[in-house]
């Protein structure tokens, strides 16, 4: 197996060497703006005007369905259960009722505070430090690194289920378990992270390591003053990636917490589901509640997101 | 370039300000549930005048660690108030998660090995499978010392907190399973009241009679409880529950109690345990009329109580020439053996298992069937609140035996994924007993020779 | 397996001076590493041989937790289906998100909303999606009640399915939950792709007499053969490691024909402690997943095409 390979495998790998297309990618192709200059090179044919009608026909019937089960999560929300029952919707049954009982059984806004800390902290250090080993393997040249990447690349095949058991008895062994700790550790190191972003660092010119070695810069300096900054679009990309993935992450959490004040919101959500099985106006609300932030955030930072989970996505092309 | 930093800006201020509107509600995080009342850790019970004469330097806290619903746990606090009003010099604290959580949580504290983190008294079930790991205080010299009297136990109970002849807990209730029956329905119908002299032959008319198409069923019984039928008709799931070698659900007389609940099921007047799911229990079929008839324990009654209905209980039907039976067994109080505080708990334990402790609390609050005979005649129980019939329940609880579920560690992987499933292919309508029993029996049989039993 | 740790330019030296500075910058890292990886898997594959349990080790006992998988057959009935979810969920999604992504490439108005749309459900929470999926696919839930409306409307004899409740359908439940939740991502990759295809190459083919279906066919399919491998190998990979959907949504059931492997692992290791047959069963999705990636990346040469090449 050799490098190329075992990236590969993973289906990362289709150019593991230096590759412009991914850098020029960046910023620029996944912008709605682009669509605008085509529409006006466009001539309009009556053919075209009906072909183009059904295809927004199309993409609203695929809205719809997107949209739907938001739709009943936040109607069944505002109904109470005998009207849920009767099936009737109207707005005259609407009540914040479901609401305020939920926010009354379950402490959403400690999950919310679980969530956050968990979310922000992994995804700094991860990012701090896959960084750093990203720099190392990229632009520092010494005894042993291209044997140790292959080590971390031969492990990104290993799925989760594999070490889910020994981290927990290792967690709890540590003494770590149902704690901050517990949630936070684990996550800080990512090979992934790290992989993606050697790919990128390598693909910026020697040329400004060497000139600022010239100059008596240190390999820290180096990182901190000319690689970070250049690699702002990627470390943002990668961070929503990481964010919204510990974020929404739920076997680990459930994994490793028992106390109902170390819940994160998704396995807070599911207790609740456990707890209360049908009483859908209240595990709508919960669902609400839990997604709402969420959502407001996606819709204001959309193209960070799917940029961010594009680029991480297709492993930094 | 401009646009990306103003959006990532936008982003964190959001993501800082989540966090901290997250912060704002619980202000004090260090102490969250205000449940709890605030006579707290370090000094306890200053307020108590009792206190006085003992050294408050004595004081133990014991963590107890249970599963309930946020009404349950209030009767539980209100049993741990009644046992330190008693007991000023311990304090107890409650672990509580729900149901589905539970065990895998109670599991991980256990295997922490961390004696601040392990629960000192715990709720469990099943309690051999937890002894065999060695996480349970083996419960007999206690027993021996203090005299505690263990037979007052309903017959065949206290086998469901046994392993290899030790105690290792104590059941708090007994799970005993009542016919309820709506009487308004009844009466609509026409139909006399279910009694002791009722058949399986008058159970499938009342359950036709009173079964309205896509409106009501008849009867709705949770699928896990169809040993009931098994036993009442001398059938069987293993030949020996402690020690098993043998499946015995292909058995003639299983084969027919099972078809005899997957007939009222096929003819539409047995609600299926899968749709009896997702309407939201018996306990909801039954309050809205979509039951009319239910099989459960007395877990039931002060809900039925709250909703107002006009509802009664009696024994369950037999088949012709069968035996009344209930399935023996229900959720024991455990000690760990990690527990760090041994001698309080069992102070507590053998309050909580007390006619004069928490046995009476839990009854009184028509919270359970009691474990003990003593509470179940008692006027704890013996109230004049509904159901009327409560000999019903008695008579039941008296008729109760081993059998139903296993007593040996593995029982727990064995129902959750062998019988369990391969039953639900029968209630689901897409199996046939006489044709899917014997194949399950296979498996079965497979899995006991797979973990060496008979041992 | 070789391992040629051979440098790719020959300009490449090492360099002693950074030979102290390349670990300490990997310190962090590897320190992480060592432990929640490398050693984590050290443990798993140590555990997978033992006997292990609540208490922790018990005995050696070489391969008999793999043997007893070998017979065990709800194990195998959660092999069966994983691979179901896997040769479902895995080509309606491409086709899915293909056929959005090829919609939204074509200069409409409005493009920017749908995929705003689109892409929600990918942000959102699993759980919370199998919470809002339970309801609609309840016996009268809104999906069942829109069949019962298309079979009065159209007269066709069609029953709503028991979704949750039997076993033929329950699997299915948890393939529209996933394809909701996933196709979005799909979707956003695809279009990413389809933006990089040189215009200058379907105009061509265009002016070649190329018909729309010829197109994509012939000029844009090719184009984008190395992101539909990507997106193969990557959701194929989430397919085998499927856990929260059918966890929250069916708890496996019912009859354990919804149960994924990782959900009996998640069972095995935690309802019945049973450490070692988690262990042991992990290494066998190990297996299944290392054999899949390697099939794909030798079959991938047949139709994956890159630029560079």
């Amino acid at each position: 197996m050799n490098l190329d390979d075992a990236a590969g495998v993973d289906g990362l790998g289709q150019e593991t060497g230096p590759s412009a297309a991914g850098v020029d990618g960046l910023g620029r192709e996944t912008g709605p703006s682009e669509n605008g200059v085509r529409r006006s090179e466009m001539r309009t044919t009556r053919s075209q005007r009906l072909g183009r009608l059904a295809l927004h026909a199309a993409l609203i019937g695929f809205s719809v369905l997107m949209v739907a089960p938001f739709f009943a999560m936040l109607l069944v929300s505002l109904v109470p259960q005998q009207a849920f029952l009767a099936r009737e919707f109207g707005l005259d049954q609407w009540t914040l009722s479901n609401y305020r009982e939920t926010f009354r059984i379950v402490p959403f806004g400690r999950f919310y505070l679980n969530s956050a800390i968990v979310s922000v902290t992994v995804t700094v250090v991860q990012i701090l430090i896959s960084s750093l080993a990203a720099f190392a393997f990229a632009r520092l040249r010494f005894r042993g690194r291209d044997a140790i990447f292959v080590l971390y690349l031969a492990t990104l095949m290993i799925p989760f289920p594999v070490t889910v058991i020994p981290n927990f008895l290792i967690i709890k062994n540590l003494g770590w378990y149902d704690s901050y700790r517990a949630l936070i550790v684990p996550a800080l190191f990512s090979v992934f992270s790290t992989f993606l972003l050697r790919q990128y660092y390598r693909t910026l010119p020697m040329d400004l390591d060497e000139a600022a070695r010239m100059d008596g810069a240190s390999s820290l300096r180096i990182w901190a003053q000319i690689v970070l900054p250049l690699s702002g679009p990627v470390l943002a990309a990668l961070a929503i990636f990481v964010f919204q993935g510990v974020w929404n992450d739920f076997l680990w959490p459930l994994v490793v917490t028992s106390s109902e004040t170390m819940r994160t919101i998704p396995v807070g959500l599911a207790a609740f589901v456990g707890q209360y099985s049908t009483a859908w106006g209240l595990l709508m609300a919960g669902a609400v509640i839990a997604l709402l932030p969420v959502l407001v955030i996606y819709i204001i930072a959309q193209k960070w997101f799917v940029q961010g989970i594009t680029l991480s996505g297709m492993g930094g092309r | 370039m401009k646009i990306h930093r103003r959006s990532v800006l936008v982003l964190l201020t959001l993501i800082a300000l989540l966090a901290l509107s997250a912060c704002a509600p619980p202000a004090t995080p260090v102490a969250p549930p205000a449940a709890e009342p605030p006579a707290a850790t370090d000094q306890p019970a200053t307020t108590d005048q009792t206190t006085a004469e003992q050294p408050a330097a004595a004081a133990v806290t014991l963590t107890w660690a249970l599963w309930g619903s946020p009404e349950e746990v209030v009767s539980h606090q209100r049993v741990a108030d009644a046992f330190m009003a008693e007991h000023p010099e311990i304090k107890i604290e409650i672990w509580n998660q729900p149901w589905d959580d539970y065990f895998t949580k109670i599991q991980a504290l256990w295997a922490s090995g961390d004696t601040a983190l392990i629960p000192d008294i715990a709720f469990l079930w099943p309690t051999p499978r937890y002894a065999a790991e060695g996480v349970l205080e083996n419960l007999d010299s206690f027993i021996e010392q203090s005299g505690y009297n263990l037979d007052d136990y309903w017959p065949g109970l206290l086998e469901s907190a046994k392993y290899q002849g030790s105690v290792y807990g104590f059941p708090r209730d007994i799970e005993v399973n009542v016919l309820y029956y709506n009487k308004d329905l009844f009466d609509a119908a026409g139909l006399a009241y279910p009694d002791e002299t009722w058949t399986w032959d008058e159970l499938t008319a009342a359950a036709e009679a009173l079964t309205v198409p896509g409106e009501r069923y008849g009867l709705a019984m949770e699928g896990g409880k169809f040993s009931k039928w098994l036993n009442q008709n001398g059938g069987a799931i293993l030949d020996d529950y402690v020690n098993p070698s043998k499946c015995m659900l292909a058995e003639p007389a299983s084969v027919e109690a099972v078809a005899f609940f997957a007939d009222l099921m096929n003819k539409g007047y047995a609600m299926r345990p899968a749709d009896l799911g997702q309407a939201g229990g018996d306990q909801a079929v039954f309050i809205a009329d979509q039951a009319a008839m239910i099989i459960q324990n007395t877990s039931r009654v002060s809900g039925f109580n709250q909703a107002g209905k006009a509802y009664d209980v009696a024994v369950v039907p037999i088949p012709e020439g069968g035996q009344r039976w209930n399935a023996a067994g229900g959720a024991a109080w455990v000690m760990s053996a990690g527990s760090d505080a041994k001698d309080a708990a069992w102070t507590f334990l053998s309050w909580l298992q007390s006619t004069e402790g928490g046995e009476q609390v839990y009854t009184a609050a028509g919270e359970i069937f009691p474990a003990l005979q003593s509470t179940a005649n008692s006027p704890a129980f013996m109230t004049d609140q509904a159901p009327a019939n409560k000999q019903a329940i008695i008579d039941e609880a008296a008729a109760s035996g081993v059998g139903g579920f296993g007593y040996f560690p593995e029982w727990g992987e064995l129902d959750g994924s062998v019988i369990g499933p391969g039953m639900d292919l029968i209630w689901s309508g897409e199996a046939d007993p006489a044709t899917a029993l014997p194949a399950l029996c296979e498996q079965v049989d497979a899995f006991l020779a797979s973990y060496g039993y008979p041992k | 397996m070789s391992l040629p740790p051979a440098p790719r330019r020959s300009l490449f030296r090492w360099r002693p001076d950074q030979q102290w500075e390349g670990y300490l910058f990997l310190l962090p890292s590897l320190l992480g590493f060592a432990v929640f990886v490398i050693l984590a898997v050290t443990m798993s594959l140590g555990i997978s041989f033992t006997s292990w349990g609540l208490t922790g080790f018990r005995a050696f006992v070489g391969l008999d937790n793999y043997r007893a998988l070998l017979r065990d057959p709800v194990f195998w009935q959660a092999v069966r289906n994983t691979a179901f979810y896997l040769v479902t969920i895995v080509p309606m999604q491409l086709a899915l998100g293909l056929a959005m992504a090829l919609a939204l490439n074509q200069g409409l108005r409005a493009t920017g909303v749908y995929r705003l749309i689109y892409f929600m459900p990918v942000v959102t929470t699993v759980v919370a999606g199998a919470i809002v999926f339970r309801l609609l696919l309840s016996n009268n839930g809104l999906i069942n009640v829109w069949i019962q409306h298309f079979a009065q409307f159209t007269g066709l004899p069609v029953t709503p399915p028991n979704w949750l409740g039997s076993t033929r359908y329950a699997r299915w439940a948890v393939v529209i939950l996933t394809l909701w939740k996933n196709t979005g991502f799909t979707m956003v990759i695809y279009l990413a792709a389809l933006q990089g295809v040189p215009r200058e190459l379907t105009d061509a083919a265009r002016v070649d007499g190329a018909g729309g279906w010829q197109r994509l066919r012939h000029v844009t399919l090719p184009m984008i053969s190395s992101t539909t491998f990507f997106l193969f190998v990557y959701q194929a990979i989430g397919a085998f490691q499927l856990f929260t959907e059918p966890f929250v949504m069916t708890r496996g059931g019912p009859a354990n024909s919804s149960l994924s492997v990782v959900q009996y692992i998640y069972l095995a290791a935690f309802r019945d402690i049973r450490m070692d047959k988690a262990a042991a069963m992990a290494w066998f999705l190990f297996i299944f997943i290392f054999a899949f990636t390697l099939i794909q990346n030798r079959l991938q040469r047949r139709w994956v095409y890159y630029e560079t090449e």
